[in-house]
């Protein structure tokens, strides 16, 4: 008797523990659906900067990469909706697919624009968060990217990338001018104008601009800072491109010909003390960037034959180790601010300039890019989560933003114009 | 007058004769024990399948169809696989007619000889040479793919890996493990959910049951949508079929 019970205790215990287990992993990450709803404006005041502030902050949830904002016109929730939870009807936004809800109001009061943003969990009705914030009133674009970097914040937990500014190069006629301006290329003011100025980068205070000016005959940095006059950084005699500030800002390193080859150089950030980094001669050594620790360089060179990726230990520059073996053409790395990844252009085997990210540690390539034209250039955000690039895939050479990881790509309302090199910088 | 019970000696030990009470609390401990033991049979006998944590899990994996692609080439992005194909039940074979007595025809004279008429035209070379370009195009629109020339249509990965059937299953779910992007990277490094599921012989989700959550609701929700969603699966092969009934089989998601 007690063996029976025993036996029949313990037999289906046995059996059950036998059920496999399947690893899944690869998920499809998808962007969140929310919904944004015009502005509410309180006054006339509020009404005249509304458009303003409504075109920047739609563009920076549209292009953030975790949301997908849904469609105004497929709105069902009436426009005169209240904007606190209980006079909200949140079924008509479920309805529509949407799973969290973005409402703003702004009023003008004097000279101030004051805004107060709420966002809402549409399946529970609970309000998610609550901020008030004052710009000036002639700057609604700068109210709209603190918002989008709050809402940015308040999902991932990570600081957002809208309240930092983007370099880049127009061309003017037979020149190419270099511009400084919001993350969206917005309120873009001139740094250099005249001649052919190339290749800018933000400094790390987000308030200068360094780059490569053709003024004085031969290509020589300089630096550009705000309300200032441009200074010349390096300027040797012999061709000098490329400049990269270190995180701290204390140092920068760029390329410098040297007969029939280039070799990299350190030098303090006012362009003292210049050391030599590589020492290959007859080969090319460019387009340095930083690790985010200061402690690496990357940086192409041809030493092999093709132009490929390469790092070295700024302490040990020797120890050159080269990173990328896969294509025959690959230039412009950036390092991303998160340190995993550097980005880069690479020619592939249908002669087309495509955009890749390739592993610091595994060396693993993955491609962001695939036929839609030739794209270039690619710049991190500060955070590290989105990339700025160019493209000509609609024609002329325009701004493009997308995710790390190739996703939601959207091109900066730009004039029409021949854009090149963007920076994104803090 | 006291009257005094005649008692004789008697032992502590000797054995006494067993009364209606004892009889009864016997029967019903035992009776008790039998329903105890019957009742946690039974609910063992229809719980989801105890998990072993330390358990290991299977990577199953479907080798994709395709020509392998060269290693120093620049990798290119993967199209996603294409939707199962709806395996249709095989139609009923006619049974052919028995032929029927054809009544003899006057013989048939001899077709003439084919000549051109006067009205047809030539092939035009131009035609033969766009259409040649034609057949090209249509060539080229063949999925450029990597993988092996022996594997599955519907494989997502370079290497096979496990029993057939699971990796198919895996394959079947991960086309619809949608997760949402605003969770943080630093809860992604640790969240991992495991759900019981079990198949009919037929392939249909007969429950499915969330045994361990990640902790996340947002991520949970995701993998109990993309089990549901990818039902119905194709049916269990035979020596499948009983245990993916009874004992389910248990998806560990991990983003």
């Amino acid at each position: 008797m007690r063996t029976l019970v025993c036996s029949l205790l313990i037999c289906p215990l046995v059996a059950l523990a036998q059920a496999p287990v399947i690893e899944i992993s690869g998920a499809n990450f998808r962007p969140l659906p929310i919904a944004v709803p015009l502005p509410q404006a309180l006054n006339d005041g509020a009404r005249t900067v509304s458009p303003a502030f409504d075109d920047a902050f739609f563009f920076d949830c549209s292009a953030a990469g975790i949301f997908q904002v849904l469609d105004r016109k497929s709105y069902l929730a009436d426009a005169r909706e209240g904007f606190t939870a209980s006079t909200i009807t949140f079924s008509r936004w479920a309805d529509v697919g949407a799973e969290a809800l973005v409402k703003v109001q702004l009023s003008v009061d004097g000279r101030e624009l004051r805004g107060e943003m709420r966002m809402f969990t549409v399946s529970s009705g609970k309000e998610e968060l609550r901020l008030v914030h004052v710009e000036p009133v002639d700057n609604p674009r700068k109210l709209a990217h603190f918002f989008a970097d709050a809402l940015y914040r308040q999902f991932t937990r990570e600081p957002g990338p809208f309240q930092s500014h983007l370099a880049f190069v127009r061309r003017v006629g037979k020149g190419k001018d270099v511009y400084l301006g919001d993350w969206d290329g917005k309120r873009a003011a001139p740094v250099a104008q005249g001649s052919i100025n190339l290749l800018p980068v933000v400094g790390p205070q987000g308030d200068s601009v360094a780059f490569t000016s053709y003024r004085s005959g031969k290509p020589a940095l300089y630096l550009q800072r705000a309300g200032g006059v441009a200074v010349p950084l390096v300027n040797t005699g012999s061709m000098v491109t490329g400049v990269a500030f270190s995180p701290d800002g204390r140092r920068i390193a760029y390329s410098m010909a040297q007969g029939e080859g280039a070799q990299l150089y350190l030098a303090d950030a006012n362009g003292a003390n210049p050391q030599p980094l590589t020492d290959s001669p007859y080969f090319i050594n460019s387009s340095p960037t930083w690790s985010p620790d200061g402690k690496r360089i990357a940086f192409v060179s041809n030493r092999a034959g093709t132009p490929q990726l390469y790092v070295l230990p700024v302490a040990n520059p020797k120890e050159v180790r080269r990173l990328t073996f896969q294509g025959n053409y690959n230039q412009t790395p950036d390092w991303s601010p998160r340190g995993d990844l550097i980005a880069f252009t690479a020619r592939d085997e249908r002669n087309a300039f495509d955009l890749f990210t390739v592993n610091v540690e595994t060396g693993k390539v993955t491609r962001l890019t695939q036929d839609q034209g030739n794209n270039q250039e690619p710049s991190f955000a500060p955070n590290g989560r989105l990339v700025v690039f160019s493209s000509n895939r609609t024609g002329s050479s325009m701004l493009w933003v997308m995710t790390a990881e190739g996703q939601n790509q959207k091109m900066l309302p730009l004039e029409k114009g021949e854009y090149s090199t963007p920076d994104w910088g803090p | 007058m006291t009257s005094v019970a005649a008692a004789g000696p008697v032992s502590l030990l000797a054995r006494r004769p067993e009364g209606p009470l004892v009889r009864f609390l016997f029967w019903s401990a035992l009776v008790h024990a039998a329903l105890f033991s019957l009742a946690l049979v039974w609910a063992k006998l229809h719980e989801t399948p105890a998990i072993d944590l330390d358990q290991k899990p299977i990577k199953a994996t479907l080798v994709r169809q395709g020509t392998p692609r060269d290693e120093k080439l620049l990798p290119r992005i993967e199209q996603p696989p294409p939707p199962p194909m709806e395996q249709k039940a095989p139609e009923p074979v006619a049974v052919p007619e028995p032929p029927r007595p054809v009544a003899p025809s006057p013989v048939a004279a001899p077709a003439p000889p084919k000549t051109r008429q006067a009205g047809e035209k030539k092939a035009d070379p131009r035609q033969k040479l766009l259409g040649a370009f034609d057949r090209m195009s249509k060539s080229k629109s063949a999925p450029d793919t990597t993988g092996a020339a022996d594997g599955d249509p519907h494989g997502d990965a370079a290497v096979a890996e496990g029993e057939a059937y699971y990796a198919r299953l895996r394959s079947q779910v991960t086309r619809f493990y949608d997760v949402s992007d605003t969770i943080p990277d630093a809860e992604r490094i640790r969240l991992t959910a495991q759900v019981a599921v079990f198949i009919s012989s037929t392939g249909q989700l007969e429950r499915a049951r969330l045994a361990k959550s990640s902790g996340n609701d947002l991520f949970d929700a995701a993998v109990m949508a993309a089990v549901k969603r990818a039902s119905p699966f194709s049916p269990p092969p035979t020596h499948l079929r009983d245990a993916l009934q009874k004992y389910g089989v248990v998806l560990m998601f991990r983003p």
